[in-house]
């Protein structure tokens, strides 16, 4: 199996002031595709910020990230954008939905960007699928937080991805509402072939997945398969 | 080696996206109440500009159109209160050119019907005077009977004054007349004058009859030519040097215009200055809103570029808004700025000489579009700029390293932005350098506001009270914590105060120039033209009236004939002499007395009270010594009614012109020209009305030549008419006040979603409403006190600047108005920032995250 995103020596420092602080170090990994995987660690092992460098949301400050044999830390932040608008989906802990927008026009979003037609139909059959068609005209304040991260799934899944970054995606949701959502995430995306890489600190989601990547300290302290 | 990365153009391609325009429509539904206020600075801005601009231009228009009405002739020679000379008649009368005359005096008036009487100017006319425009006068006139010498014409004032109609008489010195017509309206004269000196119009064949064409009566004589076309600047070369040689002046209508554009010169000024501020707070008001605008945007901004939106696409899908919004408000702006252009003239008609048409001006209504335009595109770009670079990883976490790119796009906004008004002051004030001065002002302002905030912060910092209560901490914290917005809020406060104020304080000077005198113990009236063999029986009538004689001055005419060894003329041939013309030439109305009286101050010399033998030292005012250039024991030497007297220079004065008492530029020691050719003048103060009236009537029928001025009456409609610039002045003032209102509004309403999630944590932790909106209060009323005392305080050096340099008056510093803007801005500012938290308080925390977050 070919990888969809290749990891190399990646290391990440930030400076505060006068002090640098190495958040990640020496990383190194793949990710084949059609597989998920999940990153875990306790606060501050430099989880978000891995998936950040992933993603193409940050530049790391030595080392490589290859999506797709594409060597990101070579592009530009446009050429980046580009990359994410073709290939990657998001869903973030905080849904992170436009609120001026309707929940059918912000799953419409990422097809609009890339200039494709009709794409209202492929919306509303998405939220169909994760249970939201009766509020596909409801603004993001007008629905809960569950809904809400209904509509980021669909809106992650509508550009067809080769990967999705899930970052904490039911952090922000009850028990009930989580395992609902869990099941959403993990059904669309194996009925789509994709690439899944989950960031969570909850044990319990990550076992969803066929791999978990524990991070410690910025440092990767075990990459085990899991059967499902 | 990784894979060449190969872009769709077409995806990246910002016009050709329709999703930009899409979601730039679908984001401002829902944002319209935010932009509300950029709108309305917008609106409001731009029809200040277009209704001050169109008036400006329909009135230069009106002006040309009408330029001969306001001479009534091609060409005017003014003899300089002499007799025009016979030779120069033989000349003048060579050319083929139609010519009248007409000559101008101040009169008593006295009305048989109800026995009223009033000075008023007299006005004989020969000829076909006035060639162009027409003399307009009430239904029942008969033009005719006043053209063949058997009837006068009065002004439509003194008509209504003394209820004086058609066919009723007037008694003007020793005849009486008819009246055939009443005037409203004469070439070249404006209602205004009318009000202050109505005028009778008499033929000139019946001037005689009068009698009061005698020696010393002030007497303005007057040719007005009609020249054919195309043969006036022949006509014009041809009497230059006949017009030199006798000294007579000429003025033809481009000379008017201009005479009329320096009278109004002051009130265009203050017009150009409000445009200018209103156009500086539209820009301010764009700008801060703008900014706070796209604050709030930036994480709708990093979920799109997390959605591979580029850079450009997302500054393209907020700037179609903020332009959309800008074309829209200038729009509404142009057709208010109209609409506000068809009231102005109905206000300014009493004191224009022509009729201003209230048109649509359109070079007035594509300015102000261009201009709005202009203002919403380069005021929201360079804040805009900042949304291409907000990095996508602010989603993840907050705190993202700053790249340290350098925008070149962003400096030539800057630059733009620098240079734009500085081009707009320079256009408007039609001068580099008071543009140059205006601009470089306000950059100034800009930059001691922006440290005046920086300031802030560092004392609040350094001495922060750490041991005060958790109100006062979280307030004064408010100001330095991340996103604190004390930088913005104190700069646009701060330039609302400044620029509010400054207009306040011109205005306040601008209306104390027109402040007359008048009040309390001083003269209301004066007595003109008594002749030496009246001056008794004058004097004797006054004290039968028991009326205090607070001046008594004999008037001697006299010119110059040499200065300094050299003539006048021999002067007047000297390129290089640094002698005014106007102090040379003029015809000089002196006094002689022993003593200076209240409202003059010598600052230089002696005063001398008598001659010594042939040594006789004048005293002279600081205004003709700058004007004939001279120093103490400088030798003058006047031509008094012919005969020579030589002087020296003795004594500088400083003279208060404003008061109501005959003042003089050089007066006499005693002892010198008491033999000489005179008349005097008398000034007195008349309280009651009833006595005033009875006074004049007795001194109209005993001494028909001896004009009395009720200063009284004058004062008053001196005051009407002031009180309508005035109001002319405050109404245009207005606009900018009510753009300055709303660009502080809308800068503090904005900030309410800065403080958003802060107010609603703290609520939600149990923070009561009153502890709330206690700390909003404190944290407001730091900024609006700071920024507006700054504002006022730099006002008050930019209005003195601007008075003295710019429109060249006394500056009255008004500390009033200063004191009520400073804490009207605070005051606003405050209730702007508790309506702000309360409408916050008055919800569940959770349903204003939902709604507003």
């Amino acid at each position: 199996m070919s990888s969809i995103l290749s990891i190399n020596t990646l290391s990440k420092t930030f400076q505060t002031g006068d002090r640098s602080i190495t958040v990640l170090q020496d990383i190194t990994f793949d990710i084949a595709e059609n597989t998920s995987i999940s990153i875990v660690g306790p606060s501050g092992s430099g989880k978000t910020t891995l998936l950040g460098l992933c993603a193409g949301l940050d530049q790391p400050t030595s080392g490589s990230i290859k999506m797709l044999d594409i060597e990101l830390g070579e592009l530009n932040e446009d050429e980046r954008a580009y990359i994410r608008n073709q290939h990657v989906g998001f869903v973030f802990q905080n849904f992170q939905l436009l609120p001026t927008l309707t929940a059918l026009e912000n799953v419409m979003i990422p097809l609009e960007i890339r200039g494709s037609k009709n794409i209202a139909y492929k919306a509303e059959e998405l939220l169909d699928r994760v249970g939201l068609a009766d509020r596909k005209d409801h603004y993001p304040s007008q629905l809960s937080g569950g809904e809400q991260q209904r509509v980021a799934i669909a809106r992650a899944f509508i550009s067809d991805p080769k990967i999705l970054f899930a970052d904490e995606p039911t952090g922000n949701l009850d028990e009930e509402t989580a395992e609902i959502i869990t099941d959403i995430l993990f059904s669309i995306n194996k009925e789509l072939g994709t690439t899944l890489v989950l960031v969570t600190h909850n044990l319990q989601l990550a076992e969803h997945t066929g791999r978990i990547l524990k991070l410690k300290g910025g440092k990767i302290v075990e990459d085990k398969a899991i059967s499902v | 080696m990784g894979q060449k990365l190969e872009i769709d153009k077409k995806s990246q391609s910002v016009i050709k996206a329709g999703w930009i325009w899409k979601l730039a429509y679908k984001d401002a539904r829902k944002n319209f109440g935010r932009l509300f206020l950029f709108i309305s600075s917008v609106i409001i801005g731009i029809a200040a500009l277009v209704a001050i601009d169109s008036f400006n231009r329909n009135l230069q228009n009106d002006i040309n159109d009408q330029s001969k009405e306001l001479l009534g002739a091609d060409l005017e020679i003014d003899s300089r209160r002499t007799i025009f000379d016979s030779t120069f008649m033989v000349s003048l009368d060579s050319l083929d050119v139609e010519i009248s005359s007409d000559a101008r005096f101040a009169s008593m008036v006295y009305f048989p019907k109800n026995s009223g009487t009033r000075l008023i100017q007299a006005r004989a006319i020969e000829g076909g005077f006035p060639y162009y425009g027409t003399i307009e006068m009430v239904e029942g006139s008969d033009i005719a009977s006043f053209r063949n010498g058997k009837a006068v014409l009065i002004d439509e004032s003194l008509a209504i004054q003394y209820d004086i109609q058609v066919k009723d008489s007037l008694k003007l010195g020793k005849g009486t007349f008819q009246i055939s017509g009443v005037v409203t309206a004469f070439p070249g004269t404006t209602s205004i004058n009318a009000d202050i000196q109505p005028t009778v119009y008499l033929p000139y064949e019946r001037l005689e009859e009068t009698g009061l064409i005698q020696y010393g009566s002030r007497v303005n004589y007057h040719k007005y030519l009609k020249v054919r076309d195309g043969e006036l600047e022949e006509v014009k070369e041809f009497l230059d040097p006949l017009l030199e040689e006798y000294n007579y002046r000429m003025d033809d209508v481009e000379e008017r215009k201009e005479d009329f554009g320096r009278g109004f010169g002051n009130l265009y000024k203050f017009f150009n200055l409000l445009s200018f501020v209103a156009l500086i707070l539209g820009c301010i008001g764009v700008a801060s809103s703008v900014y706070i605008y796209v604050r709030e945007k930036k994480y709708a901004a990093a979920v799109l570029r997390c959605m591979g939106a580029s850079g450009w696409q997302i500054f393209f899908v907020f700037f179609i808004q903020i332009l959309t919004i800008g074309i829209i408000g200038s729009i509404l702006g142009v057709i208010h700025g109209i609409l506000i252009q068809y009231v102005l003239p109905i206000v300014v008609s009493d004191f224009i000489p022509v009729d201003v048409a209230p048109q649509i001006s359109w070079i007035s209504a594509f300015k102000g579009l261009g201009l709005g335009l202009i203002i919403s595109t380069l005021f929201s770009v360079l804040p805009l700029t900042n949304i291409r670079f907000i990095a996508p990883l602010i989603i993840l976490r907050e705190t993202v390293e700053k790249t340290g790119r350098k925008s070149k796009f962003k400096y030539f906004i800057f630059a733009l932005i620098v240079f734009f008004p500085w081009i707009f002051s320079v256009n408007q004030t039609d001068s580099f350098a008071n543009g140059s001065m205006f601009f470089g002002s306000l950059v100034l302002v800009f930059a001691l506001l922006w440290l005046v905030a920086k300031g802030l912060i560092w004392v609040v910092q350094r001495f922060f009270p750490s041991r005060s209560s958790f109100i006062w901490r979280q307030s004064l914290s408010n100001l330095f914590r991340p996103n604190n917005q004390t930088v913005i809020l104190v700069i646009v406060i701060g330039l609302g105060a400044f620029l509010l104020s400054t207009l306040a304080l011109i205005q306040n000077s601008l209306l104390g120039q027109v402040e007359f005198a008048g009040k309390g113990e001083r003269s209301n009236t004066v007595l003109f033209d008594i002749q030496p063999y009246q001056k008794d029986e004058v004097l004797q009538l006054t004290k039968d009236f028991e009326l205090p004689v607070q001046q008594f001055v004999p008037i001697v005419t006299t010119r110059i004939k040499a200065v300094r060894d050299s003539t006048v003329a021999q002067i007047q041939e000297d390129t290089t002499s640094s002698i005014r013309s106007w102090a040379l030439t003029r015809e000089y109305r002196v006094t002689y007395r022993d003593s200076l009286i209240e409202s003059e101050k010598i600052l230089e010399g002696v005063f001398q009270s008598e001659a010594v033998d042939d040594s006789i030292f004048i005293s002279v005012s600081d205004n003709l010594k700058e004007g004939l250039n001279l120093q103490l024991n400088d030798e003058i030497i006047w031509n008094v009614q012919g005969v020579e007297v030589k002087t020296y220079v003795g004594s500088f004065r400083e003279v208060d012109w404003q008061r109501v008492q005959t003042n003089f530029m050089v007066v006499f020691p005693e002892g010198v020209l008491e033999n000489a050719p005179q008349f005097f003048v008398l000034i007195t103060r008349i309280d009651d009305k009833n006595v005033s009236a009875r006074f004049q009537q007795e001194l109209v029928r005993n001494f028909p030549n001896v004009s009395a001025i009720d200063l009284t009456l004058i004062l008053e409609t001196v005051d009407q008419v002031f009180d309508k610039i005035g109001f002319v002045i405050r109404f245009m003032a207005l606009f900018s006040v009510l753009t300055g209102l709303f660009v502080l509004s809308g800068a503090v309403i904005n900030s309410k979603y800065a403080r958003l999630k802060e107010n609603v944590l703290l609520r939600t932790l149990g923070a009561l409403q009153k502890q709330l909106l206690q700390m909003t209060i404190i944290e407001y009323s730091y900024l609006g006190l700071f920024a507006g005392f700054t504002g006022s305080m730099l006002a008050l050096i930019a209005s003195w600047a601007l008075s003295i340099f710019f429109f060249e008056i006394l500056f009255f510093p008004d500390f009033i108005s200063l004191a009520v803007i400073w804490i009207s801005v605070t005051f606003l500012t405050v209730f702007v920032g508790w309506i702000n938290t309360k409408s916050i308080l008055n919800k569940s925390p959770l349903e204003v995250l939902r709604k507003e977050v």
